[in-house]
């Protein structure tokens, strides 16, 4: 079979591609096996999203009785299977379901649930439970440890953001960067390609082949804004916008193997109902888009969207139209290569921990299996040893 | 000291101009017209001396800079804003009499690269950077003691949370890995039982305590030495121990010389020197700046420069510093090629050389480019005047004249292929500030401008 790589590399289109130049930039750094074409895009939902009822077990009578005012009512719900259906906002990720390229892992979380934001977003990031292991290297940042070269300028890891870059990619040697908008490859004036290199100086010839790439890349990167027909519309948010500046990125092929974006506002102690049927909107629109956009672009057999957030929320609603920090919640796998559809059950909702739902997969499963499957990694190194993988890919 | 011999010039390396912007480039952000002249006039060894004393900048350095310097920093520090104090180095950078101080204070922020990502609090960022900026020339031991029992260090390691019979390893490891040893020479015990020597060690407020409760008094063996080990006395075996010389030889030779000039030979007789020389950091940058390596053709403009060392060298090039520009904007851009101060990517510091070259850098080193010589680094918008650059040196009579002017005050030479290139890309333009300014930007552009 001709892969995508071995086809972009051997055909006469290639020149006419416009993300070409980054892509054949990489061909002395770039790894062999086709493993290594695979990415990860991780987003963040951040300040605990309400898994409840986000993933809601409208068949439940227990539901609408712990949600007195919150509860979606099951005509507007958009079901799954018998007892379990989405948010109405989330059209975009019931498409998805549908065609077999979202898996929803429910009830995830850790023993000994941590409710405070920052506590357990540093265990979800540093991939550790115990805080005093707690050091600013994340479990992705371990990851790409493994895979850094010494030297090189490719960016392990990639943060769309205006925030600083997360823990979760930070690692010892690892090269993550963030960006914020377009605008961090855009060209104040064009740049002149200059003179292949007078001097023969290693570093120099270097230096001069790295500039003219980069200014290629920037002035394509520009045009691209244009050139590129952008078939499948992004919505017009923020998660949206960093989502597609992921997608131009993923085109330009700079061997960057994982992407994080965040969306935040979850944290809903009051008047939840618009507001979180908002963001689940737009997360559902944002990632549909950018799926979509991909499958356009034939990219979507390397790409995988991971979705998290750093605890769910409590079962019974509060006295405000809002709800409190609570544990497990579910997890979100978008992507072609994914294997659809829902995974273990919805916890119980009579069974609780402390008011909340009980977790019965360990967030670091979910880590185990992408690391493993998806990314060929070895896993124990990067979480210190090795957990019951599930099955997410197809 | 064979490897290591003084430069004296010579048919094949002659002193001149290349020779005299390499070394303003490379060690201290650059010159402009009046220092390249008087050192050129000079000798090479006079002209090093200048560097090490703190007298190669001799115009344009503000009275009281000390004074003024300090009211900028402290406020940045009260700001809790580190776009501030991030001005404020720069603002030191390129004020200060002494600039080799503040190239070794960034080497030094590299090698116990800590964050303020996780330490949040720039007041102890400042006090770790002013004792980075203090020892940068002292012996290493005075150096290494002093950061290692400061708050910022501590808390960016975890040291309090590293108590007994609940070993935190971060210290302990860090400072075997980065900061004195280097893989390879020590092992995992070693860590294990260096980590039970620092327990205790805590911050209280912005100062460091050892709290005897929380020390882990028993016996251990580090490094093959058994005793009943404190963190000070961890220290002091590191500080003894011969691979520390070879580290320190590294982080100093790395510094200053591009990839391969520095052959295994020359690196371990330098380490030699300095294990004789107490691990004397002025020993050793003295034996650096001054040797024929330093100079050798080699070495001349064949290392990446640094983001500050990029920013910064226009600037004293074309003598800005009367007009400065804003140094939050100035922050801001070596933020975006990659060397975000105070936030150094991980522990490890920055991987500096070819990886400053990210694709996102080489943007934000274009668009400094054009920024810095239209004018809007500063406000009101000022676009520089090209004629002013190299007037009173090279009459602008052409845009090849003063490309060719411009290049060696930037670059210490003018390739014809550069001036080609640049002439070439600027064009025919209907206005001659246009086509000037349009240069100088080309200018910075080129790889020259890249490597120092």
């Amino acid at each position: 079979m001709v892969t995508r790589r071995h086809f972009l590399q051997t055909s006469a289109i290639v020149s006419l591609s416009p993300w070409i130049p980054m892509f054949l930039s990489r061909s002395i750094a770039a790894p062999n096996s086709t493993r290594d074409g695979r990415i990860l895009v991780v987003v963040q939902l951040d300040g605990g999203n309400d898994g409840l009822n986000t993933v809601i077990p409208f068949g439940d009578e227990n539901y609408a009785r712990h949600r007195p005012t919150l509860k979606i009512a099951a005509s507007k719900v958009r079901k799954l299977d018998k007892t379990i259906g989405l948010h109405p906002q989330m059209k975009g990720a019931a498409k998805l379901f549908e065609a077999g390229r979202l898996a929803i892992v429910q009830g995830v979380g850790y023993p000994n649930p941590n409710r405070s934001h920052f506590e357990s977003m540093s265990i979800w990031q540093h991939g550790r439970l115990d805080p005093a292991r707690h050091d600013g290297i994340g479990w992705l940042g371990r990851a790409a440890d493994g895979w850094h070269r010494p030297g090189s300028s490719v960016s392990d890891s990639v943060f769309v953001g205006p925030e600083a870059i997360p823990v979760a990619l930070r690692g010892t040697r690892a090269n993550a960067i963030s960006m914020d908008s377009d605008s961090d490859l855009q060209l104040s004036s064009p740049a002149t390609r200059h003179r292949g290199s007078a001097n023969s100086d290693d570093v120099s010839n270097y230096v001069g082949r790295t500039l003219d790439r980069t200014y290629e890349a920037a002035r394509r990167f520009n045009e691209s804004q244009t050139s590129i027909p952008v078939d499948t519309p992004y919505p017009g948010t923020e998660l949206a916008n960093h989502l597609k500046l992921v997608s131009r990125l993923i085109k330009m092929d700079g061997g960057t193997r994982v992407f994080y974006v965040s969306q935040s506002g979850y944290d809903t102690h009051s008047a939840q109902a618009e507001q979180h049927g908002r963001l689940l909107g737009g997360f559902s629109a944002a990632i549909e888009a950018f799926l979509n956009d991909l499958r356009q672009a034939r990219l979507d057999d390397r790409v995988v969207v991971m979705a998290f957030s750093e605890f769910g929320r409590r079962v019974q609603e509060n006295a405000s139209g809002g709800t409190d920090h609570g544990a497990a919640a579910p997890m979100f796998i978008a992507g072609k290569p994914v294997h659809g559809g829902l995974i273990n059950a919805h916890p119980s909702l009579v069974d609780l921990d402390a008011g909340d739902l009980k977790m019965s997969v360990d967030f670091r499963q979910v880590y185990e299996t992408i690391l493993t499957d998806w990314l060929g990694l070895n896993s124990v190194s990067i979480l210190g040893k090795k957990f019951a993988p599930l099955k997410l890919f197809a | 000291m064979s490897h290591w011999l003084p430069y004296h010039p010579t048919s094949d390396a002659p002193w001149n101009m290349g020779r005299v912007v390499h070394l303003h480039r490379r060690v201290i952000f650059g010159a402009c017209w009046s220092e390249i002249e008087r050192d050129l006039a000079s000798d090479p060894q006079t002209a090093v001396t200048r560097v090490l004393d703190g007298s190669a900048r001799q115009e344009r350095v503000p009275a009281d800079f000390e004074q003024i310097a300090e009211a900028i920093g402290s406020s940045a520090a009260d700001s809790g804003d580190v776009a501030r104090l991030q001005a404020w180095w720069l603002y030191r950078c390129l004020n200060t009499s002494d600039p080799l101080r503040e190239r070794l204070a960034l080497m030094w922020h590299n090698h116990f690269a800590t964050s303020n990502l996780k330490v949040n609090d720039l007041r102890l960022m400042k006090q770790q950077n002013e004792i980075l900026r203090k020892h940068a020339l002292d012996r290493f031991g005075d150096l290494f003691r002093e950061v290692a029992h400061n708050p910022a260090l501590l808390i960016w390691l975890d040291a309090p949370s590293n108590r007994a019979g609940q070993a935190n390893e971060n210290l302990a490891r860090e400072s075997m890995e980065l900061f004195a040893l280097g893989v390879g020479h020590f092992t995992e015990k070693d860590v294990k039982e260096a980590a039970r020597a620092l327990t205790g060690w805590n911050v209280r407020g912005d100062t460091f305590v050892a709290i005897p409760e929380m020390h882990d008094a028993g016996v251990k063996t580090i490094l093959d030495r058994t005793g009943t080990w404190s963190g000070d006395d961890l220290l002091r075996i590191l500080l003894e121990q011969p691979a520390l010389s070879r580290r320190l030889a590294w982080r100093l030779t790395n510094e200053f010389f591009a990839e391969n000039v520095v052959s295994e030979a020359a690196l371990s007789e330098f380490a030699r020197g300095l294990a004789e020389h107490q691990l004397d950091i002025r020993w050793g940058v003295e034996t650096i700046l001054r040797s024929e390596l330093f100079f050798s053709s080699a070495n001349l403009g064949t290392r990446v420069n640094d983001p500050v060392s990029f920013v910064l060298m226009p600037l004293r090039a074309f003598e800005l510093s009367n007009n400065p520009p804003s140094t939050l904007v100035l922050a801001d851009y070596v933020g975006r090629m990659g060397q975000e101060l105070f936030c150094p990517p991980n522990v490890g510091g920055w991987s500096g050389g070819r990886a400053w070259l990210s694709t996102r850098a080489v943007v934000a080193r274009a668009n400094y480019a054009e920024a810095l010589v239209e004018g809007r680094l500063s406000s009101p918008v000022r676009p520089i005047d090209p004629t002013k650059v190299v007037g009173h040196r090279a009459a602008a009579s052409s845009v090849t004249n003063m490309i060719r002017a411009t290049s060696e005050l930037l670059f210490g030479e003018s390739h014809d292929a550069v001036v080609r290139s640049v002439a070439e890309g600027v064009g025919t333009q209907p206005s001659t500030g246009r086509a000037l300014r349009n240069a100088l930007v080309e200018l910075l552009r080129q790889p020259e401008a890249q490597l120092h």
